[in-house]
């Protein structure tokens, strides 16, 4: 009888999540996929990183990982109603950390791996918390203006740190094997995913907590949501750190693929980036950054090339800024709500106006 | 001095140069039903605020079964049992109506801060809000956003959400403002109910006449952010400042 509901439950949970596990069984063969058609094996070619598998693994894993962040930024955006333009200073910071303790300190790879994520996700979420008691007692504006001025501080002040190489940054060598996306992309590739699946199923199962209820309720009305006896700070708190762990994490895997950790990971764009794949996504629902990080990152791949439309030449690489510029406001118009929250706004019109 | 459950004591507020509320003092009885009336700025709402903690006071101190609660934060004072109502419809609009309802149950417990369990493990608060819905009379509605309810549906969410986690005081900010005028009698006729079940304390600002006289013990009168009188209803209304101030102003331009 037990046994029966339990396997009744997980019937449950999978046809609920079935286009989800769709995609996640999608991108599992995916590289297997790109490989058998093109016929460049996903494990690279003479021994190299190379060929097509590999190289859309590459275009796939930086969409994870703007995906993390993206997710990451949602849940204080989207989900809490706090707005941060300094988001980049945790997916920076992560990155400088994880770097400074493969690179700088002189550990063995292993020992710096483990030690750089636990310091950079502690340090993140920490700092993150701080932030958020200094301002977080002020309304909106006040609080995205400081998180862009922390954010920029740190940026200008890596990019003149002697120690870790000012603006030219430094690379990062010392990786344990199995982590080195160089020798072991395909790995590589399944590590972002399960952090990506990893992020989603937290922020889904904490959004339907009751403490992500009291986060809704906040965004939807602060001040209702304290006369009724929550003490929001410490909801907004939470959020923050918990989403600043996330955009650690988030940076973490960006240097590691990069192998590289420079001043740009600190930069406006890793701010940018995450609010406009928010917003174009769906602010507040849980596939929409994926939408969003994904089609935004994707079109800059794809399109990133010369069109030649009789006597018009068009480069979109180089005018990409202009390009998104006009997605987005494509996107705001006939999707107010984003992809994902118009789609869901006319899916249960249409539903409530059949039943 | 033990029957005052919430107590002011020479309240002062100043917005600029104007003293929206002016050396008011004011002892609500536990179990009464205490009404603050006045003409259109007279400082009620402002009054209103003070005793619930929206605004810190210039000056004077405001007390909860003989504790001063002045510096007591808004969410505190939930915990300590008073609830209020706001006059201008105050919900969570993009969150159903049971939701917001069963948020308001959820408040007051101990499990805030679970982050991974289903927050509809805990039925306890679905079924408070259930139950204070089918006291209101959205019962029908709960699965719908609250923001699309008609204006005295949000009315009577309004109360639910201030029902629900069952505060000891009851402080309800013009309840009836904007509602149509016959639904007014089944609103006022909860609120009654309310009182006789739980033996609540009612803090009511209204414009609402006839509410007024029919609901309440004990009327406060204000006028440019003094006291001007206080009494029953029948000693109210005979009040000859009052009906100079305030009730003679009103009938005469609701009869003009």
């Amino acid at each position: 009888m037990a046994n029966e509901s339990r396997l009744a439950s997980w019937r449950r949970v999978v046809q609920e999540n079935a286009p989800y596990l769709a995609i996640v069984i999608f991108l599992i063969v995916f590289p297997h996929l790109v490989g058998w058609i093109t016929g460049d094996s996903p494990f690279g070619v003479g021994g190299r990183p190379r060929g097509q598998s590999v190289f859309w693994q590459s275009v796939l894993i930086e969409v994870f990982i703007l995906t993390i962040l993206t997710m990451s930024y949602n849940l204080i955006f989207g989900f809490t109603g706090v707005i941060s333009f300094g988001h980049a200073l945790f997916f920076g910071l992560g990155g400088y950390i994880l770097g400074g303790a493969l690179e700088l300190v002189g550990l063995s790879p292993e020992v710096g791996l483990l030690a750089g994520v636990a310091v950079g996700v502690i340090v993140c979420g920490v700092l993150g918390f701080a932030m958020g008691l200094v301002t977080l007692r002020l309304r909106g504006v006040y609080f995205a203006i400081f998180t862009l001025a922390i954010a920029e501080m740190f940026f200008i002040y890596f990019g003149r740190l002697p120690l870790t190489n000012a603006e030219d940054g430094f690379s990062l060598n010392a990786l344990p094997d199995l982590i080195n996306p160089t020798r072991n992309r395909l790995t590589y590739y399944y590590l972002t995913l399960f952090f990506v699946v990893l992020t989603f199923v937290f922020i889904r199962r904490l959004m339907h907590s009751p403490t992500g209820k009291v986060m809704l309720a906040i965004r939807e009305n602060e001040g209702r949501a304290q006369t009724i006896g929550f003490n929001t700070l410490r909801y907004k708190l939470l959020a923050i750190s918990l989403s600043a762990m996330m955009a650690s994490g988030a940076g973490m895997l960006h240097v590691i693929l990069n192998k590289k950790v420079g001043p740009e990971i600190l930069g406006v764009t890793y701010t940018v980036d995450p609010l406009l794949m928010t917003i174009i996504g769906g602010v507040g629902t849980f596939s929409g950054p994926i939408v969003g990080a994904a089609g935004l990152h994707l079109s800059e791949r794809v399109l990133n090339r010369q069109f030649v439309i009789g006597p018009l030449t068009i480069d979109v690489g180089q005018n990409w800024s202009l390009i998104l510029g006009l997605i987005f406001v494509l996107v705001v118009l006939v999707f107010p709500k984003g992809i994902i929250g118009t789609w869901t706004q006319w899916r249960t019109r249409r539903r409530s106006s059949i039943g | 001095m033990s029957d005052v459950i919430l107590e002011a004591r020479r309240l002062r507020k100043q917005f600029g140069g104007l003293a929206a509320v002016d050396d008011v003092s004011l002892s609500i009885k536990r179990g009464s039903v205490h009404s603050i009336i006045g003409p259109n700025g007279a400082g009620k709402t402002t009054l209103f605020n003070l005793l619930t903690g929206t605004y810190k006071p210039t000056a004077g101190q405001v007390f909860f079964k003989g504790e001063d609660i002045t510096h007591v934060p808004l969410h505190r004072r939930a915990h300590l049992g008073l609830g209020r109502s706001f006059q201008i419809t105050n919900i969570f609009p993009n969150l159903t109506v049971l939701e917001n309802v069963r948020l308001a149950a959820q408040a007051m417990s101990e499990v805030n801060f679970h982050l991974l369990r289903r927050a509809d493990h805990f039925k306890s608060f679905i079924e408070r809000a259930q139950q204070v819905l089918e006291w209101v009379g959205l019962a029908d509605m709960a699965g719908l956003p609250a923001t699309v309810l008609p204006h005295g549906g949000k009315r009577k969410l309004e109360l639910a959400i201030l029902l629900a986690p069952d505060p000891e005081v009851l402080l309800l900010d013009e309840p009836t403002a904007g509602m149509a005028s016959e639904q007014v009698p089944e609103l006022m006729a909860t609120i009654q109910e309310v009182r006789r079940q739980g033996n609540k304390t009612i803090v009511l600002v209204e414009h609402n006449m006839n509410v007024v006289m029919n609901i309440s013990d004990i009327i406060t009168v204000m006028n440019l952010g003094k006291l001007l009188a206080e009494g029953t209803p029948a000693e109210v209304s005979a009040n000859r400042t009052v009906q100079a101030v305030y009730l003679g102003e009103l009938y005469t331009h609701t009869e003009g």
